[in-house]
């Protein structure tokens, strides 16, 4: 069958959201609050579904004057989402010639957004002499681009800068090695692999670790290093390295017993400050799967929730840190509850409030 | 206020046995027993003789969920996931679809699962207006129209995967397996009492998607609903069904419950036989009479919602167009119209509840108290024993319908065949706005009147960790884990120790 058109391959998708020559500059705005633009993909999938609504609403005999556009959307979106449809399909309605207006007393040409488990339904709603005329389309939810999250005012530095809807076990930045940019350890389709990312967010190399052997987890973890071209990955039980330049070559060798039995999982990930070069911990419970967690900042020595934490709260639970070259930043790796995918943090900590 | 060193000592104790404790829960525990309570008190493991819409399937499907796998998941964040298909494609018109399966993935008795398997129980969960058929390391599916909900479709329902051995018994690749299943039978002690049904389940070592948490999920059926409440709180329960007009007093008592959204309609259906013509106006008068609300907010304490559609809103996205006013005024109008001889006036109409439970009972009831509000005569018949004599005919049955598809399409078109007689619905209804003006057909109809819906209510014991279980009702139970060895969860028998993969099914037929 050479016509098929889609495949669950295409469905995987990553991107960085910020080039990196402009984190210093957009770590400024996430100071108080930040909203991620929608992908120029996804945008064009909205607007596509908002297009097609328009045309059946346009369409309805008899739907003339002036209308007074109501707009319903989905309880669980936030304010931004909701603003974004709602500007995209007053657009599409009047580049079809519909005008609205705000007097009340114009008919209502009502627009409802629900979410379904796979879809997003677009309901539009109006009275047309004596009669109700509905039109309604509907579009996958997992095409849309993520939400347009706000966050909450932090005093940690922090920038998003990296996304996908796989399951991110551990990240390290690249720093300036190999055009920059993230190495990646994943569990995809029920497999371990290792992915080196540019700072556009392209993956550029995609490296298998079967030779692993490892069995299938409920509750996969992995560590991943990545210093110069050299990768080591931390696996229950074992340990394997690999170069990006030689990557067929993966090898994995077990822990003796002892050091099985050890911790591999990193301890906490220390931050120093770049003010007085005290050192300040990375807390995080990450216990459970459905709640937003708040990242804690805590001097070294301090107990948690100390008078002296700094929070940072995240749209999800958080996965792992990860220490950077740079000593006063970090890697947050977070699950976003709102979108399923699974999120890498920058944080950075900065002199003052 | 001043501190002593005591004091200091037992703060500083506290902050680091609650900062153990939160470390403590970040990790999983492997081991233990599970054991869950269900209301229905028999099931089937084998999808295919599982009645749509029943309640009794419901439960099926839910255990069914631990012993077998489905080629597609759907996640929470309305991702179609690989399961036991590790890709697909589709054609542009959405009928020819290909379905590559997972590599070496095999049954819990240790054998491969071939493409063969997956065409043997597709064919039949899916029905004759689909071709499923073998192809090299997978499965091609021809739908005989547009099909573009094929996955949600068979990431619900009963399309799951098993092999049917020549005994008749199923085997699964899922992450438990059946290892024994006791019928109910009366008790030792006092015969006239029935002990319930109990099915175990061992963790399969050997699952692909990765061994489950727990070692055993034992599961008890047929419970009576204040029964489970009290196993709850006692801890002879870890997660039970909580009835919907038990689900307050859980709350009040401080169990955890969760609730799914309306996963069961609850609404009357007219007869056939009933003369076309004549109650059509004994319809429209029953519709308007109905006080919906008093049955979701007084009678089911607001643990459900009024309904007016027949797909609920989670569902179809559309169901708030609807609206079922209650008109008393109207309908008694339409009453002292009805032509001689129409059953509601000088007769009574039968209505029988064909729901089990005492709280379908209470309902039919509410329903005769409406109808006499608005001087229509509803009689509730009993339900007939096994033994009696046949009933008289009845013009009404309050019914319990469970949503079991993630495609609304699909659940409409259940709905309508077993409901409705097989009245076929047209082929385009794929489109959200054609499947809602079928809905919008059939409910004017009036042949069958809704009334509420419920969620599915369960209380979970806080001993039970990483409960995440999806809106739509699957429970995830290979992914929970228990967080201590309390005196429960240590009686298992001896079975195969942990990460031992000689356990081997001996076949799914409880």
């Amino acid at each position: 069958m050479r016509f098929f058109t889609k495949s669950y391959s295409k469905s995987y998708s990553a991107h960085f959201l910020f080039p990196r020559n402009l984190i210093s500059v957009a770590v400024l705005v996430a100071n108080c609050c930040f909203s991620m633009p929608a992908s120029a993909d996804g945008d064009a999938i909205l607007r596509e579904t908002a297009q097609r609504l328009a045309e059946r609403v346009a369409a309805i005999p008899g739907l003339r004057g002036a209308l007074r556009l109501e707009w319903h959307p989905d309880a669980t979106w936030s304010e931004g989402e909701s603003h974004h449809w709602q500007e995209m399909l007053r657009g599409e309605f009047e580049k079809r010639s519909l005008a609205f207006t705000e007097h009340a007393g114009v008919p209502a040409l009502d627009v409802f957004a629900v979410e379904t488990p796979t879809q997003v339904v677009l309901t539009a709603k109006a009275r047309v002499m004596d009669r109700d005329e509905v039109r309604i389309v509907s579009i996958a939810r997992a095409l849309l681009p993520p939400d347009t999250l706000p966050v909450a005012p932090v005093r940690l530095e922090r920038q998003m800068i990296y996304e996908t809807s796989d399951r991110i076990l551990g990240a390290s930045s690249l720093g300036t090695s190999l055009d920059g940019g993230l190495a990646l350890l994943i569990y995809r389709n029920f497999e371990l692999v290792a992915l080196r990312v540019d700072s556009r967010g392209a993956v550029k190399q995609s490296v298998s670790l079967n030779s692993a052997n490892l069995k299938p987890s409920r509750d996969p973890r992995g560590e991943l290093t990545a210093r110069g071209g050299l990768v080591s990955v931390e696996l229950p039980g074992k340990s394997c390295e690999f170069s990006w330049e030689s990557a067929g070559e993966v090898s994995c060798h077990a822990e003796k017993p002892a050091a099985a039995e050890k911790s591999i999982w990193r301890g906490a990930t220390s931050l120093t400050s770049p003010c007085d070069g005290n050192s300040w911990k990375l807390l995080s419970a990450g216990s459970e799967p459905n709640a937003k967690e708040v990242l804690q900042v805590v001097p070294d020595g301090a107990q948690r929730e100390s008078s002296a934490a700094v929070l940072s709260e995240f749209p999800g639970p958080i996965i792992s840190t990860n220490e950077e070259q740079n000593p006063s930043g970090a890697l947050v790796i977070a699950r976003n509850l709102r979108t399923g995918n699974y999120e890498i943090y920058k944080i950075r900590l900065a002199c003052g409030n | 206020m001043r501190f002593t060193k005591l004091d200091w000592l037992a703060a500083i104790s506290a902050a680091l046995v609650a900062l153990a404790g939160i470390y403590a829960q970040g990790a999983p525990r492997y081991g233990g027993t599970l054991h869950v309570k269900l209301r229905a008190s028999s099931v089937s493991l084998d999808p295919h003789e599982w009645t749509p819409g029943s309640l009794s399937s419901a439960a099926s499907e839910k255990l069914a969920s631990l012993v077998y796998d489905r080629l597609v998941t759907l996640d929470d964040y309305a991702k179609l996931q690989p399961a036991l298909a590790a890709e697909w494609s589709h054609d542009s018109g959405n009928r020819s679809w290909q379905f590559k399966l997972r590599s070496s993935v095999r049954f819990s008795d240790g054998s491969l699962l071939t493409p063969a398997d997956a065409v043997s129980s597709l064919q039949a969960s899916l029905g004759k207006s689909f071709e499923v058929t073998a192809v090299e390391n997978g499965v091609a599916i021809r739908a005989a129209r547009s099909t573009p909900d094929l996955l949600e479709q068979l990431a619900s329902g009963r399309n799951f995967i098993f092999r049917r051995r020549p005994d008749g018994s199923l085997l699964g690749t899922g992450p438990f397996f059946l290892t024994e299943s006791v019928a109910p039978a009366p008790a030792e002690a006092n015969p006239s009492a029935i002990k319930p049904a109990k099915i175990r389940f061992q963790a399969n070592e050997g699952a692909w998607s990765g061994r489950p948490f727990v070692d055993f999920v034992e599961v008890t059926l047929g419970e009576p609903p204040l029964r489970q409440l009290l196993d709850l709180q006692v801890g002879k329960a870890d997660i039970a069904e909580i009835a919907p007009d038990l689900v307050r007093k859980a709350r009040q008592e401080g169990l955890r419950i969760w609730s799914s959204a309306p996963q069961t309609l609850v609404a009357l259906r007219f007869d056939d036989a009933l003369d076309a013509p004549a109650s059509e106006q004994l319809r429209e008068a029953l519709w308007l009479a109905l006080d919906r609300d008093t049955m979701a907010n007084v009678l089911l304490q607001k643990e459900a919602q009024p309904a007016d559609s027949l797909l609920p809103q989670w569902l179809s996205g559309y169901a708030f167009l609807f609206e079922s006013p209650m008109n008393l005024q109207r309908a008694r109008e339409l009453r002292a119209a009805f032509p001689a001889g129409i059953p509601g006036a000088n007769q009574p109409l039968r209505l029988r509840v064909d729901a089990p439970g005492d709280l379908f009972k209470l309902m039919g009831e509410r329903v005769a108290v409406n109808a006499r509000q608005a001087n229509l005569l509803v009689q509730v018949a009993l339900p007939m024993s096994a033994n009696s004599s046949p009933a008289p005919a009845v013009g009404l049955h309050l019914f319990a319908w469970h949503y079991d598809s993630l495609s609304p399409r699909a659940g409409l078109e259940a709905f309508v065949k077993q409901m409705l007689d097989g009245t076929d619905l047209p082929a385009n209804t794929a489109d959200p706005e054609q499947l809602f003006v079928q809905e919008r057909r059939l409910l004017e109809e009036r042949r069958v009147l809704p009334l509420v819906l419920l969620p599915e209510y369960a209380g979970v014991r806080a001993n039970v960790h990483n409960w995440n279980a999806s809106p739509w009702g699957d429970w995830r139970l290979a992914d929970v884990w228990l967080d201590s060895e309390d005196p429960m969860t240590t009686k298992a028998p001896a079975g195969p120790q942990k990460n031992s993969s000689t356990a081997r099914n001996p076949g799914a037929r409880p």
